[in-house]
């Protein structure tokens, strides 16, 4: 009995070590060589200092050692699923407008928000009035597939693009209508049906299409995109994106030669791959990761607040006596410690002082701040009459959306219970929130969401216009934003914007919490990522070092 | 035997049909409107219209549920509401990797649960039998996601022995097998030993011992082929459920397989590709019930298929 017991503990004690003991890993693929071998380096040499936080300029220029031509994969971890496919134009979705970036160019790039456009497909541009605006192009530009780039192609892009065309697009929600008039092959004029304030915004995040593909590629561009951008799509699938460089690129070789975007869903599992050496960039680091990151020497962290409002939005017609009384409204606003939310939810994370982020276009702060003072909250019920008689606020909450949603949404909860108001938190999933937000059947009365913008003050302020599910009705409200998007003089559209923040902040139909945290972590050998408060983040002319 | 297969073959086929129809109207009525997911929150209801007639969720539901029907007839089913790749052969480019994934897990977890469970069944009530089972208490207790991270921190990022994702090669097998063992192993264990210890006190044992043939021969050849027979249909049962995907193990080692891809769907509300997913666990269990009942036969001559 004790021969074949000590034989079977032999044959377990065999199989453990065999399968916890092996030496260091040889990688099976070309990706995972370079990550070890990069890892291996950084650790060794230290060359390259941390830097936390880190707020990236466009312009930045890559380390001069960086070797010349295209090299080295860089895996690059999501965290939001990529839209349906490439057709042109029919998303809005933050993930598909960002790897855009990486194949398409721009007319303009606004690298700075505050600051005017730079060049790209278009190299000078002059104003005729305020509809008209006259562009000259880059010559010498080569889509993908090897065709030139010209006017025809901008006429065919914005057309389609800005709904001047019969082809319904997602896109032309942020658009003037737009008709392209050709001057000559590398001239182009853009005429909008109304002035159009927002207009190099909106170049900047419009991509160019070839006009030949608009017009007799159709099908063919949704799976196969077709740029004149850096990188070329080479594997497309469901949660993959491969990319190579394009040699070809006007601005010259990217410095990286194969690109990988992969959605990731799982924040563990991305900060577990950047550690492994398995990735080289990870997205939305969440803010209990940031400490990790920073703490490290073979990684870095780019740290930026976002132009994204996270708000506390009340839906129209669900909880009448927040539609009815601003008192009540103003009550919420001070019964909520939003300072200590922000502080919460960490990283780069800012308290929201207008409805317009902090680093939008002529963002301004709100007066009077709004801190938490229960007394003057309770003060506001009084006046309003409506002390222990408000009925229950339903407050729904989506969870793995917004970094730590449930914790924000109890001290919302814990907030206004305090000036003695009944809450109840309902947590879903995203898809579970958005349909009792649209469904007539639906039954919350307020919704911890948050809406992202390019950074002009109208692209932001969409989301509180008459077209969405957020417009509460007031026609001052709707007349001030048409002003702003209206207004092409820089210095009174400054003026204009700021009176409808005012006015938003004094109407409060929702209740601005926080400005969230952008953060991307890298491996230390990957120089020069350009990432922006607008979400872009773009990979040339990044490089990554062996 | 013919009559047998037909009619476990019809069978089979009644009830991939039923789950497919279920999970198909399930999903319809369940909260979560894709083409709301794929718009950012708030977006006007003509814009998400237009997604919606995109991917087709803006058609009659009966129509959406033939033409779902229809193409699973021709082998369709349909594509991607995310990418809009052929959702048949995303699952058939996972379905090895997962497949793969089992086989390794359960020739692991048989291999050392076989190990374990006869070890401590031949030493009843010894240290070793007592140190298997406090194994046995301990695995039964530990959520497979929090093992699998622990691992990835000692082995990946600590020791940087193993890759802590995707699937590379044998190495990246190691960690992901190890956590689904953990979760596997202990019924396993429990069951072999009870079952050798039944085993060991039967007549055809002590008659084997009786005619001299080695204690080994007798414990590995006379008891296991009996003792083995409960446990084909646990082995059964764990291989059609990591063959369905392993949800949380496949998403925390970023494994290419069914799981993942279905518990990315189910997040999307990527309704082709989540259909896609459940036709291949129903099909999964379905067949692996199959074979269980064919080796239950083989194993135990007193079962004869299709008699009465």
């Amino acid at each position: 009995m004790m021969k074949n017991l000590r034989f079977l503990i032999a044959i377990a004690v065999l199989l453990v070590l065999a399968t916890a003991c092996g030496p260091a890993p040889t990688p099976e693929v070309v990706r995972e060589t370079i990550v070890v071998t990069a890892v291996e380096t950084v650790i060794v040499t230290q060359e390259v200092p941390v830097e936390v936080p880190v707020e990236v300029p466009a312009t930045q220029s890559p380390e001069p050692a960086a070797p010349e031509g295209p090299s080295g994969t860089v895996r690059f971890l999501i965290a939001e699923n990529f839209w349906a496919d490439w057709d042109p134009y029919q998303t809005t979705a933050q993930s598909q407008m960002r790897i855009e970036g990486q194949i398409f160019d721009y007319l303009v790039d606004i690298p700075v928000l505050a600051e005017p456009p730079v060049p790209m497909l278009a190299t000078e541009w002059t104003r005729i009035d305020n509809r008209t605006w006259e562009f000259k192009l880059r010559e010498g530009v080569k889509f993908q597939d090897g065709s030139n780039f010209d006017a025809e192609d901008v006429k065919a892009s914005i057309e389609l693009a800005s709904g001047a065309t019969d082809k319904p697009t997602v896109r032309s929600q942020n658009w003037v209508k737009t008709t392209v008039e050709i001057v000559d092959p590398y001239t182009v004029r853009l005429v909008s049906e109304q002035p159009f304030a927002a207009l190099m915004a909106e170049l900047s995040d419009t991509v160019i299409l070839s006009a030949d593909d608009v017009a007799n590629n159709a099908e063919g561009i949704k799976n196969q995109p077709n740029g004149t951008g850096p990188f070329r799509l080479v594997q497309n699938e469901v949660d993959r994106k491969v990319m190579e460089a394009n040699i070809d690129y006007w601005q010259g070789p990217p410095k990286i030669q194969t690109l990988i975007w992969e959605f990731v869903q799982d924040p563990d599992t991305r900060l577990a791959a950047l550690m492994a050496g398995q990735a080289h960039a990870i997205d939305r680091v969440p803010p209990q990761h940031l400490r990790v990151i920073s703490g490290s020497d073979s990684l870095k962290l780019f740290s930026v607040t976002g132009i994204e409002s996270v708000n506390l939005f009340a839906k129209p017609g669900r909880y009448p006596i927040w539609d009815s009384t601003p008192e009540f409204r103003e009550a919420i606003m001070r019964s909520i410690d939003r300072q200590g939310l922000a502080g919460l939810v960490g990283g780069e994370t800012k308290l929201a002082t207008s409805f317009l982020p902090t680093e939008t276009l002529y963002s301004k702060e709100g007066d009077p701040a709004f801190t938490k003072d229960i007394d003057a909250a309770k003060a506001l019920l009084d006046e309003a009459g409506i002390t222990g008689s408000a009925p229950e606020i339903e407050i729904r909450c989506a969870s793995g959306f917004l970094p730590r949603a449930e914790e924000v949404c109890a001290a919302l909860a814990a907030g206004l219970e305090e000036v003695g108001l009944t809450t109840k938190i309902v947590t879903t999933d995203l898809g579970a929130l958005i349909d009792d937000m649209f469904s007539e059947g639906g039954t919350g009365d307020m919704f911890h969401l948050s809406w992202s913008s390019n950074g002009d003050p109208s692209s932001h302020l969409m989301v509180y216009s008459s077209t969405f599910a957020w417009y509460f009705g007031d026609e001052e409200l709707q007349s001030q934003i048409d002003l702003v998007a209206t207004t092409t003089d820089p210095i009174e559209r400054e003026k204009v914007t700021n009176d409808l923040q005012d006015y938003m902040w004094e109407q409060m139909w929702h209740v601005p919490l926080y400005n969230s945290d952008f953060s991307i972590a890298t491996t230390a050998n990957l120089e020069g990522l350009d990432v922006r408060p607008n979400f872009k983040t773009r990979f040339y002319p990044a490089s990554i070092t062996p | 035997m013919l009559k047998y297969t037909l009619l476990r073959t019809t069978q089979m086929a009644v009830v991939v049909f039923g789950v497919v129809t279920l999970v198909f109207f399930i999903l319809r009525f369940a909260s979560g409107d894709p083409a709301r997911m794929m718009n950012p929150p708030g977006t006007p209801e003509d814009m998400v219209q237009l997604t919606r007639e995109k991917i087709g969720t803006d058609k009659p539901l009966m129509v959406q549920y033939w033409n779902y029907i229809s193409g699973l007839a021709r082998a369709d089913l349909g594509t991607s509401f995310r990418g809009s790749q052929p959702v048949l052969d995303t699952l058939l480019g996972a379905f090895p990797n997962t497949a793969l994934l089992a086989v390794v897990t359960i020739l692991f977890s048989s291999t050392v649960a076989l190990i374990l469970g006869i070890g401590a069944a031949l030493g009843a009530n010894s240290l070793f039998d007592r140190s298997v089972l406090v194994y046995v208490s301990i695995a039964l207790a530990t959520p497979s996601f929090w093992l699998g991270i622990v691992l990835v921190l000692i082995f990946s990022i600590k020791l940087k022995w193993l890759p802590a994702i995707d699937m590379t090669g044998p190495k990246s097998f190691i960690l992901p097998v190890l956590t689904l063992a953990v979760v596997l192993t202990p019924i396993l264990i429990r069951t072999i030993r009870q079952s050798f210890l039944e085993t060991l006190s039967d007549d055809h044992i002590r008659a084997a011992r009786a005619r001299g043939i080695p204690e080994r021969r007798v414990i590995l050849v006379h008891g296991l082929k009996v003792a083995a027979i409960p446990l084909v249909t646990l082995i059964g049962l764990q291989l059609g459920m990591i063959l369905a995907g392993s949800y949380v193990v496949e998403s925390i080692f970023n494994w290419p397989g069914i799981g993942k891809l279905t518990l990315d769907a189910v997040s999307n509300r990527d309704f082709p590709m989540i259909q896609g997913g459940v036709l291949i666990a129903a099909l999964a269990f379905v067949i692996v019930n199959f074979f269980v009942d064919l080796a239950y036969a083989a194993l135990d001559p007193r079962i004869r298929m299709g008699s009465k």
